[in-house]
């Protein structure tokens, strides 16, 4: 029944938030909220700003997803995690590790990747997704 | 030939960066899953190649080399009047993939974004075109993006070289640059060497047909050019980077031509990641970046099949020894690696038909 | 004011129902709490339904059951709150008696979790979390719980084996429970062993997918005239972030923490008076998290306190007498309706399952995803 979860136009118009993490600021409390919204869910306040987050963060938690909703079972097992950057928590996927590398607490950045795309050849939907830092082991290097 | 009279003096690279992925493919599991005899992969000099997981395509690959070239060049993303993505691995047919990266790097609205295909040599062209308009003055930076997770039919020769990968470049004036070019040539015929038809999986190519007529005689042409028009010899140059789609013909070429190994070999990447297509030689000349010293000359030729190949004279400034740290390096990205087998692989480049 | 009444239930099996509909699922509980109540017809219908759009297609579902179950020219409507649905249509029912607009009203929950593969369920689940941040990423339910579990389990530093003593306490419960969905007793240590489905959240920890359909006639006490099961006497509710990661403590559940004292505000009660409860365990790890928010555990020993038997049915309050989500299973949107329709056969004394003696305070506790919103009913014995 639901060929398409996201529609084009609701992707396209959330595309900084998901290509850039992009995040609200309220200027009255300075809490960080995402994806932005009208008014700051926490002070209530609608004097806000947008800025981009897309730093480094620290590895708060993760799950290991095995029952991958139906259209993603070839993409299991999806790897989530709650970044923090900043102090704002993003739940995000995470990439380029495998299970047993996971560990709470490592440093991970921000990478652009696709995510899913339309069954029935729709939109190729890209966003950001979380890999371990990568760290620096050329010869040249220090 | 005066220097000023030349577009190309006037311009030079802000920034370069990289890309590869993290898993490798060993070269046995091709041999073991294709019965092919042992030691075939030796004839392509090749050890192992990169693949691009599930979640990465072209455009994913080419972000990231292009947020290198930019951390290095230490532009601001408005700043590019041009983004210019080669590829032939496009993940649309139609749709530009160069304003998802553009859009993603914060560089849109006013810039011109396109993707170019010539085979493995579109993105040379992006960068032959982005010197004209940077030399012109009709933009201020522009962004060169080679990136390709190429194909290759399972079983068919082709699997043990094309891999995936990414390089970018951000083109601007000679003043401040990391590198600068002294000239560029380019040398196109209507040599049909590999192909691959609208709505075809894979790529057809003409075995022995891709060497002599194709890619040595293009690259040959178009480096004999150049050095001619500038007036250098081979031993001017203290490195020679020629596409590379397998590991040995960039070392013959560059025998033919008379450059010694010993200028090629820093260069050379394509042994251990595979033949990356539109990043290839441009590739190559970002790992010799990465190390170069200022004052030293590169020579760098590209080749697309179909068929065509542009030679560069690049010449390295003082500026380079402060960019060099500020984004990951070539190495970094090979020595980050996860050896899979050829199962795993056939998930990661979707050669599995599944019904969900 | 008037007072609302239960004075009738319908309770069904939560199973697999692959012979029944959705709509044939409502209309069997629906003509159960009918019969109980003595009662032909009723003044209005409340449906309490989270996936019929997507798992059967049906949009206007109050009128589309009303007219199936021969009730037709009835008022009817459809209350939708994720998985707290069938207290907000309780809640709904009880401002319609308490305002005098109706005297008797037939509250049905359903929902058929069986009628596509355990993919397109999983998919469907996903959407109780916020959609615009959570569908892109592929985090379900479960993967949700999984996160929280995780870091519960390194704040606190408790080893998974303790966390596995509230399933096994629900699947005892289960066990003697007609209506529930998992009627056998699972050892705890079978909990770590049996599949992952979001590390390190197991089969085990987490409720069945089940169909299910339960209702009941909630009438004004002037009315009924000494009749029904039990009085609502109170219903609270909040709403909190979408996002539980968005919370100061990810492990509070602070939409439940607010319901909590506006019904405390409400009623002058606190969770010690009272002696039954039903609470949103939909995983273990959510249950450790609304025993903490209440204050019923201190941070980080609701698992300790469960595995040294402080949650027993002898403790007061007893909870999950029917085997919880966990066990009696979870039929998202009838599964607050089944929580107070037991609890009301409790307080009358005549529940099928493990029954407490003279209980006269009952509280109902539900939860969408891990607190969008957060629901409490509270009954007492008539």
């Amino acid at each position: 029944m639901t060929v398409e979860d996201l529609s084009v136009p609701a992707h396209w118009r959330r595309r900084l938030t998901y290509y850039r993490l992009v995040a609200g600021r309220c200027k009255k409390c300075g809490r960080l909220h995402y994806p932005p919204a009208p008014a700051c869910p926490y002070c209530g306040s609608k004097d806000l700003e947008l800025i981009e987050i897309n730093n480094k963060g620290k590895l708060e938690t993760y799950t290991i997803i095995y029952s991958a909703p139906g259209k993603s079972r070839g993409r299991a097992p999806i790897i989530v995690g709650v970044v923090n950057i900043e102090g704002l928590r993003i739940v995000s996927e995470l990439t380029d590790i495998e299970p047993e590398e996971l560990k709470t607490g490592i440093d991970v950045e921000p990478v652009l990747r696709r995510m899913d795309e339309d069954t029935n050849k729709g939109i190729i939907r890209y966003a950001i997704k979380f890999r371990p830092v990568l760290v620096p082991k050329s010869e040249e290097r220090g | 030939m005066q220097d000023i009279l030349r577009p190309e003096s006037k311009v030079g690279i802000h920034g370069w960066g990289t890309y590869v992925p993290r898993y490798r493919l060993p070269m046995n599991e091709i041999l073991r899953m294709w019965g092919w005899p042992p030691g075939q992969e030796k004839g392509l000099g090749m050890k192992e190649k990169a693949v691009a997981g599930l979640d990465e395509d072209s455009v994913t690959m080419g972000w990231e080399a292009a947020l290198n070239a930019i951390k290095r060049a230490k532009v601001n993303p408005g700043k590019i009047g041009a983004v210019f993505f080669g590829t032939e691995s496009k993940p649309y047919a139609v749709k530009p993939s160069a304003t998802i990266i553009a859009e993603a790097l914060g560089i849109t609205p006013e810039t011109m974004a396109s993707d170019l295909e010539f085979a493995c040599r579109a993105a040379s062209e992006g960068l032959r075109s982005t010197i004209g308009l940077v030399a012109s003055n009709m933009i201020e930076y522009g962004l060169v993006i080679g990136s390709d997770t190429a194909q290759s039919s399972p079983g068919d020769v082709l699997e043990f070289t094309a891999s995936s990968g990414a390089v970018a470049y951000i083109i601007g004036s000679r003043k401040g640059s990391v590198a600068y070019f002294e000239g560029s040539y380019t040398y196109v015929t209507d040599t049909p060497d590999f192909w691959r038809r609208a709505l075809a999986p894979y790529p057809k190519h003409g075995e022995g047909f891709t060497g002599e007529p194709a890619y040595f005689h293009h690259i040959e042409m178009s480096v004999k050019g150049l050095l001619e028009e500038l007036g250098l010899r081979p031993s001017d140059f203290d490195y020679a980077v020629f596409h590379q789609p397998n590991g040995k013909f960039p070392l013959r070429v560059a025998t033919r031509l008379g450059f010694p190994k010993e200028k090629v070999l820093p260069g050379l990447v394509t042994p251990e990641i595979g033949n990356t297509y539109n990043a290839s030689a441009l590739l190559g000349l970002a790992r010799v970046l990465d190390t170069a010293r200022p004052g030293e000359r590169v020579l760098v030729a590209p080749f697309g099949s179909g068929a065509g190949s542009d030679a560069y004279s690049v010449v390295v400034t003082d500026v380079i020894e402060e960019r060099k740290n500020l984004a990951p390096k070539f190495n970094d990205y090979l020595l980050r690696k996860k050896t899979i087998d050829y199962a795993l692989y056939a998930k990661y480049r979707r050669l599995y038909i599944s019904y969900y | 004011m008037s007072n609302a009444v239960v004075t009738g239930t319908g309770i069904l099996r939560v199973r697999r129902q692959y012979s029944k509909s959705l709509k044939d699922l409502a209309a069997e509980a629906a003509f159960k709490a009918l019969d109980e109540s003595g009662l032909d017809s009723v003044d209005y219908v409340v449906v309490s339904s989270s996936l019929s759009y997507t798992e059967i297609g049906q949009l206007g579902l109050s009128g589309h059951i009303s007219n199936y179950i021969g009730l037709t020219g009835v008022r009817s409507i459809a209350v939708e709150d994720g998985e707290a649905s069938g207290l907000a249509a309780v809640e709904v029912a009880t401002y319609l008696i308490k305002s005098g607009v109706a005297d008797n009203v037939l509250v049905i929950g359903v929902d058929k979790l069986t009628e596509f593969t355990s993919g397109r369920v999983y998919e469907d689940l996903q959407k109780i979390n916020d959609s615009e941040l959570f569908l892109l990423h592929k985090i379900g339910h479960a993967g949700m719980a999984g996160l929280l579990m995780r870091m519960y389990m390194n704040r606190y530093n408790i080893p998974r084996d303790e966390l596995s003593y509230w399933p096994a306490l629900m699947h005892s419960y289960a066990k003697e429970n007609p209506n529930a969905m998992l009627r056998f007793a699972i050892d705890p240590l079978a909990v770590k062993k049996s599949l992952s489905i979001a590390d390190p959240i197991t089969l085990l920890d987490s409720f069945p997918l089940g169909d299910g359909a339960a209702a009941l006639v909630i009438s004004n006490s002037e009315v009924s005239r000494g009749e029904g099961l039990a009085k609502i006497k109170a219903c609270a509710s909040s709403t909190g972030f979408t996002n539980p990661f968005s919370q100061d403590d990810p492990l509070k559940i602070g939409s439940l923490i607010s319901a909590y004292q506006k019904l405390i505000e409400m009623t002058g009660l606190k969770i010690s008076d009272i002696d039954v409860m039903e609470i949103h365990d939909s995983f273990t790890i959510t249950a450790m998290m609304i025993l903490e928010s209440l204050g019923l555990s201190k941070e980080g020993e609701a698992a300790k306190d469960v595995a040294n038997g402080k949650y027993s049915k002898d403790s007061r309050p007893a909870i999950n007498l029917s085997g919880g989500l966990k066990a009696r299973g979870h039929p998202i949107g009838a599964t607050g309706v089944y929580m107070i329709a037991e609890l009301s056969r409790q307080l009358g004394g005549v529940f099928e399952g493990v029954s407490l003696n003279n209980a006269s305070k009952a509280l109902a506790i539900q939860i969408n995803g891990f607190g969008s919103s957060s629901r409490l009913v509270l009954l007492e014995r008539r």
